[in-house]
């Protein structure tokens, strides 16, 4: 009896102990409505936007900012939400599972996703009465089929950013550490010529790694986006590649069965191999763009529009930078798709919301106040197209600024440029949204709800065998039998096979 | 005892249900009102539909769990760690709880359970980058300063899986133990300091003491801690077995556990019904088991079954 006491008072502690833990972690729901206005004729709406700068604590003059704009031309308010890129997803989730109103948001995850749930309204209807605009100069800088990537089964389900979508497999490199081994830039014609670079730079500095993942946790070393290029392969918009068309035979086919993918891997093989890349690739948490900055990395691949970013880069590394493009680009529905602004299925207010789409497409005003803010307060302008911090400030200090979401919001023909960036970039890019080559199943989408099962399972299998293989860390000729194997396992044929059913169906219909 | 509660007057019992209530209220707005959610688990979520509209589809959310050779893999990995950081666990608890009463000096008694108490506190991101520091192939401390000059061929541990059962078992004991090994040194605490000074009278030595005194009365805190953990035996440490290992494909086969692998598989897909499934799964295994002991320690010594 005296031990069942002990325990009953173990446990009445226990609850007493959670309910002071639990008073730490619940105090942060009570600031999420404000600038609640009831007016009557006014549409308010949610509008939610991913900024990759600091976000400031207090939104309320720019916001007041967007809703002068917006209130004077198209007689809607709007509720602007700033969120950080790892919250954002998340954020709107939540909104949209709980039915909190959130009207219009980006895609941050897949396209096709949003829509097999039924999350995001049709908007095809309203487009030609509210969207007019937004069309003509979607027509005008990229072409009159950008909205196929977001239609699906007749119905247009959300506005791709329009920007310069071309993304070309560039070498970026230290220009510096390039000139000190002795090599002109101008032998790099294609991914073959990096080797002989590689081996110059190593030889000259021992210590420096001569190439690096662009992106890391998963690593990235940039050679799935130069196969995609370079062997014209679509990845029908998921991103496991079990279910890929290479060329235009209309074939669905596993791609890491490929030929295509089998030399890519190997010639990583051979650059690991001769230690061009560092040992722990693989798993390394620090990005080539690091290790160049701290002067120990050389070069990565990476996929970039214009030919300025170059600068950008350089100013980012504190090193100079250069680019050079070895690989052309290959326009797939997911490439445009990426970044597709989308309105609710649970918004009262789809009218407003689309008139206020074209407007953030459109209107020179409200797409740079989203961007950079307060004239005069958060920038100042230089000429008609450029911009500049107020003196003695810069990104983490003036009041507001959201520059870093410029490849998000609306147009990027309309959008001001920092001090600096050669005007003429922007007009290129959108030069090379028109002569950039487009898939023939460009448009298509795959509907990944009939084998979501397999689809979790393989994406499972690609994260535990790919970052290994693209960083030539493991010897394709046993892994990748391995990890075909482990697809199969996974329903990877149940993928192809759906694939191939759906852009079958999808082909017959655009005849 | 419930009958005897019952006798006792409300005046009498009114001052524990107010201290209760706050924990009370915590756990039916936190456990009980989102169990009214498992539904979801066999619905086929469609946000048009509505959450309550949307097709019921039976145990299709649940097959992704068992599509793969990995089922099995992850299935094993989550019980057999489990298992042994509740053995393990339990065991290094009790000791540093049994050497710390007996620490005479109070000043050092506190100062080592601040000690062993801190690793808990560490986040296991933070953590995560302490082991990459020992770990890491070129500069770690292990390979760059121990094996290196001892001219012993360097380990490659991130693509190593073999070692990984026992660093991950190293780390979270390291991690948990000392905070562990709290309710145990209360316990001690609690035990009557008579029956120590008859035996010592008796004759017993100190360790006699222990085995003879101490572990026999620590036996109801143990098996009530034991049972609370089994009911988490098919949930994970997320941090431990997905930021630790530095996410690194080719150590699954020994760190792959049944949330790494939901988390894996649904990030892409964003499916609730899913994930849903999956928490559903994972409680029930862990009812059953909670259920399965009790009923095995009611038999052998039911003084000492949790109800």
């Amino acid at each position: 009896m005296k031990n069942k006491k002990g325990l009953g008072s173990l446990l009445l502690s226990m609850v007493v102990c959670g309910s002071l833990l639990s008073a730490c972690g619940s105090n942060s729901n009570t600031s999420a409505k404000n600038s609640g206005n009831d007016n009557a004729k006014v549409a308010e709406i949610v509008f939610a936007l991913p900024s990759f700068n600091r976000i400031p604590d207090d939104l309320s003059k720019v916001t007041n900012a967007i809703n002068a704009i917006t209130t004077k031309k198209i007689g809607v308010k709007v509720d602007f939400r700033l969120y950080g890129p790892a919250d954002y997803a998340q954020k709107v989730n939540l909104a949209l599972q709980s039915g909190e109103k959130m009207d219009i948001f980006t895609t941050l995850g897949q396209f096709s996703n949003y829509v097999s749930k039924s999350q995001v309204a049709p908007l095809e209807k309203l487009l030609p009465q509210y969207g007019k605009e937004m069309t003509a100069i979607l027509d005008k800088d990229f072409g009159p089929d950008i909205l196929k990537t977001t239609t699906m089964d007749g119905h247009i389900y959300g506005i791709p950013v329009n920007k310069g979508m071309a993304l070309p497999t560039n070498i970026i490199y230290n220009a510096d550490m390039m000139a000190d081994a002795g090599v002109s830039a101008d032998t790099i014609q294609s991914v073959e010529d990096l080797p002989a670079v590689f081996a110059a730079v190593k030889k000259k500095s021992p210590d420096v790694v001569p190439f690096g993942p662009i992106n890391v946790n998963p690593t990235d070393t940039g050679l799935v986006n130069l196969m995609k290029g370079a062997s014209k392969v679509d990845y029908l918009t998921d991103t496991t590649g079990v279910g890929v068309v290479i060329g235009d035979n209309g074939k669905v086919v596993n791609f890491y069965e490929s030929d295509v993918f089998k030399n890519g891997v190997k010639m990583m093989r051979d650059w690991y191999n001769a230690g061009y890349l560092q040992k722990d690739t693989a798993t390394t948490t620090v990005n080539a763009m690091e290790m160049v900055s701290s002067g120990r990395g050389f070069s990565f691949l990476g996929g970039y529009s214009g030919m300025e970013v170059g600068k950008t880069l350089s100013a980012q590394a504190g090193k100079k930078m250069e680019t050079k493009r070895i690989a052309p680009f290959y326009f797939d529905t997911s490439a445009v798709n990426a970044v597709t602004w989308m309105v609710s299925s649970t918004s009262k207010e789809t009218e407003a919301s689309v008139k206020f789409l074209n407007l953030l497409y459109t209107d020179t005003d409200l797409i740079n106040t989203i961007l950079y803010g307060v004239e005069g307060e958060d920038y100042l302008k230089v000429d008609e197209h450029h911009v500049k911090f107020p003196e003695g400030k810069d990104a983490n200090t003036v009041p507001y600024t959201a520059m870093l979401s410029s490849g998000i919001v609306g147009s990027e023909s309309l959008q001001y440029q920092f001090e600096g960036i050669n005007w003429s970039d922007i007009e290129l890019k959108l030069k090379e949204n028109k002569d950039t080559e487009r898939s023939p199943y460009f448009g298509f989408i795959f509907d990944q709800s009939p084998v979501k099962t397999q689809m979790s399972a393989v994406n499972n299998v690609v994260s535990q065998f790919l970052p290994a293989l693209v960083s030539g860390s493991v010897d394709p000729e046993t892994i990748i039998p391995k990890f075909n194997s482990a697809l199969k396992d996974a329903g990877a044929g149940a993928i192809i096979d759906s694939k191939q059913e759906q852009l079958d169906k999808w082909l017959a219909a655009q005849k | 005892m419930t009958a005897k509660a019952k006798s006792k007057p409300l005046k009498k019992t009114l001052p524990l249900l107010i201290l209760a209530a706050p924990g009370l209220l915590y756990f039916i707005i936190n456990s009980y009102f989102p169990m009214f959610g498992v539904f979801i688990a066999f619905k086929d979520v469609n946000y048009a539909k509505g959450i309550f509209g949307s097709d019921w589809i039976g145990l299709k959310n649940f097959t992704f769990l068992f599509q793969t050779s990995d089922a099995w893999i992850m299935t094993r990995n989550t019980l057999l760690y489990n298992l042994v950081f509740i053995a393990l666990g339990t065991i290094v608890s009790i000791i540093i709880a049994i050497l710390m009463s007996e620490l005479l000096n109070k000043m050092y008694s506190k100062f080592f359970m601040t000690g062993l108490i801190l690793p808990n506190l560490i986040s296991m991101i933070v953590l995560s980058l302490l082991v990459f520091a020992f770990l890491n192939a070129d500069s770690g401390f292990v390979n760059h300063s121990i094996l290196r000059p001892l001219g012993l061929p360097e380990i490659n541990w991130y693509s190593e899986p073999k070692y990984w059962p026992y660093l991950l078992v190293l780390i979270q004991i390291w991690k948990t133990a000392g905070y562990g090994s709290i309710v145990y040194f209360a316990s001690i605490a609690g035990i009557d300091k008579s029956i120590y000074e008859s035996a010592k009278i008796d004759g017993a030595g100190k360790l006699k003491q222990i085995r003879m005194i101490t572990l026999p009365l620590l036996k109801p805190t143990v098996i009530v801690l034991v049972l609370m953990s089994m009911g988490r035996i098919f949930n994970s440490d997320f941090g431990l077995f997905y930021q630790v290992p530095m996410n690194s494909g080719a150590l699954f086969s020994t760190t792959q556990t049944i949330d790494t692998y939901v988390y894996r598989a649904l990030m892409q897909l964003n499916d609730i019904g899913m994930s849903a499934a999956a928490g559903l799964y994972q409680s029930l295994v862990g009812f059953a088991l909670v259920l399965t002991v009790n009923t095995i320690v009611k038999k052998v010594n039911p003084e000492n079954a949790l109800f």
